[in-house]
């Protein structure tokens, strides 16, 4: 089984409800199941006609209908697609479309602006499509003109003009080819390309055993270009006949809940967190099923969620509202889905039964997996690949165990990686790397605190001593240091806490610093 | 109520700092608690409360209340 059986079968069964729904100008747009399936074989036929049959293709852009026709124009014709994250410094883009040896892009026009470094910093790049209408910010006056940029430059409605034009179709991929490769967070700092195949994708789909009736609503989100949305939003809504509702920014996820009336949402945490603060801030005399309305749309009913730990409080917090919220749990290495919690089959503080797929073992505590969802590995990077994977069992870098019923839960972490309430998983190291090039920064820890980064910054004592420098002249300094790291960062990346140390951090016996004990501000004793 | 108010009960929803302790140099992740979603959601009850449409992009670049309050004048401006 591949994605391109799961999603031919819901495009048959189901081909006159509406698949994706969204907002132009604030007005609903729809397309139905047989229309997103035409438009989506226009791409791939049309990526077939253009050479680019078995290449890598990435994609930069929020979530939207054209992104998804796009994503499954590749990966059902048998490309790779390799969904980067819009938010990222162009340089960074630039790195990963390298890395990944992507030869064709697709570009939402919002991101436009990037053209320019991607085209001259991608030498391998022979194609842009642009996704979708020009927006105001890309076509307005002044903007810089992308059509004329480059003959590398084309747009998704004249690619599917040459599929519509070509009469010959890609064939079905292999269920061992990779589909998609998903750049997640490395601990040493460079973020690792995890390859998934065609069955793993397809695999996590089906043994997610979620039942749902065909045409219920589910409002997407998440960011596309994580696999917990990618996956379970899209692909496992499309294999229910569910209409995926496109959120067009986070801040309308509220007015969207409203417009849209979900009947289930995939979220991280952090969201609930957010939705919870609106519903503990309105008057209490609103009888809760009115509050439950105003705020999730009336017809919620499911919350999904994975990414980093939800305290067990918001669940009943939300069960008094009608809503049931139910944690999973996985990582892009497993397609991403290991365990969930079920409606018909859950416990509050696990993080749900392992899928039918899945095979557990535990190694001092670590959780391993086994199961066709796991990864082929990360692209070419063997030693990473081989320090994961060990005899085909995937090493997690979670702690956990399993209760008497078989509910998974998680009590620690081995890898150096910070979790943060949003489902990001930040290197430490990445960031303090860049933070090591302030002047004034002797020695810095990068460590995770509630919902947000805190820099912990030993200030280089020659520098301070040169300039004369009081406290609160080198605090002030260092701020100024950290909003100007900050502009160039996507939010989940940004420093919101910062701690000036009096003395140098402590450290190992190789000068390493002792990462564990990083809060402790005491001078070391000769 | 004045705009600024206004514009403070809502902040006081996503934290627990009075509005009359908030001053245009607080900071709202720093200061307030803030995390990156609250302020999205928060950005978006100033859209529905004042009727202004936000640009993402410029209000990533806000940090205290008194650079979202300019904003929020120049957009109802």
């Amino acid at each position: 089984m591949v994605i391109r059986d799961i999603l031919e079968e819901s495009m048959e069964k189901f081909s006159k409800l509406q698949a994706v729904k969204w907002l132009k100008k604030k007005e609903i747009q729809e397309r139905s199941y047989r229309e997103l399936w035409e438009r989506v074989t226009k791409v791939r036929k049309g990526l077939l006609a253009e050479g680019f049959a078995g290449k890598h293709i990435a994609l930069i852009g929020t979530s939207c209908v054209e992104w998804i026709e796009s994503y499954l124009g590749i990966i059902t014709g048998g490309a790779v697609a390799v969904p980067l994250d819009a938010a990222l410094p162009a340089k960074e883009l630039v790195d990963l479309l390298n890395r990944s040896d992507s030869e064709g892009l697709f570009l939402s026009p919002r991101h436009s602006a990037l053209l320019e470094m991607l085209l001259a910093g991608c030498p391998k790049l022979q194609k842009v499509w642009m996704l979708g209408e020009p927006t105001a910010a890309s076509d307005g006056e002044g903007a810089w003109d992308w059509r004329k940029a480059s003959e590398r430059m084309d747009s998704q409605d004249r690619l599917m003009e040459a599929g519509e034009n070509s009469g010959e179709d890609a064939l079905c991929p292999e269920p061992e080819a990779v589909a998609t490769i998903i750049f997640t967070s490395g601990t040493t700092g460079k973020s690792k390309g995890v390859m998934l195949t065609q069955r793993n994708l397809a695999e996590n789909v089906l043994a997610v055993n979620y039942r749902a009736k065909p045409g219920s609503v589910l409002l997407s989100v998440l960011p596309i270009h994580h696999a917990f949305c990618l996956v379970m939003d899209w692909l496992k809504g499309f294999s229910l006949g569910a209409t995926v509702c496109v959120n067009d920014s986070l801040l309308h996820m509220v007015r969207n809940m409203g417009i849209f009336q979900p009947d289930v949402m995939l979220m991280v945490p952090m969201m609930i967190e957010t939705l919870c603060k609106r519903l503990a801030a309105a008057d209490p005399a609103i009888p809760k099923k009115a509050l439950a309305a105003n705020v999730f749309g009336g017809n919620l009913k499911i919350i999904f969620t994975g990414g980093a730990h939800l305290d067990p409080c918001y669940i009943v917090l939300l069960a008094g509202y009608g809503v049931e919220v139910l944690e999973g749990y996985g990582m892009s290495e497993c397609s991403p889905v290991i365990s969930c919690n079920m409606p018909e089959d859950h416990k509050d503080g696990s993080i749900g039964k392992p899928l039918a797929n899945v095979c557990l073992a535990f190694e001092e505590g670590e959780i391993l997996v086994k199961g066709s969802s796991v990864m082929k590995g990360y692209y070419k990077m063997p030693e990473e690949t081989a320090e994961t994977l060990r005899d085909g069992w995937l090493h997690t870098g979670d702690k956990g165990y399993l209760d008497e019923e078989g509910f998974l839960y998680i009590n620690g972490r081995i890898k150096n990686l910070i979790i943060l309430s949003n489902g990001e998983n930040i290197s430490p190291e990445e960031i303090e790397n860049k933070l090591a090039l302030g002047a004034l920064v002797g020695e810095v820890i990068v460590t995770g605190e509630a919902n947000g980064l805190t820099a912990r910054i030993y200030p280089d004592q020659e520098v301070a001593a040169r300039e004369a420098l009081t406290e609160e002249e080198i605090r002030a300094k260092l701020q100024e240091f950290l909003d100007q790291y900050n502009k160039n960062e996507p939010t989940y990346r940004r420093i919101t806490g910062l701690v000036v140390r009096k003395h140098p951090f402590l450290r190992s016996t190789t000068q390493k610093i002792r990462r564990q004990e990083a809060l402790i501000d005491e001078p070391v004793l000769p | 109520m004045t705009r600024e108010e206004q514009f403070k009960e809502i902040v006081a929803q996503y934290c627990k700092v009075l509005p009359e302790d908030m001053t245009e140099n607080t900071r709202f992740r720093e200061d307030l608690g803030f995390s990156s979603l609250d302020f999205m959601s928060f950005l978006g009850e100033l859209e529905d409360t004042f009727d202004v449409e936000l640009e993402e992009e410029e209000v990533l670049q806000v940090l205290t209340l008194g650079e979202a309050l300019a904003l929020l004048e120049r957009m109802e401006a």
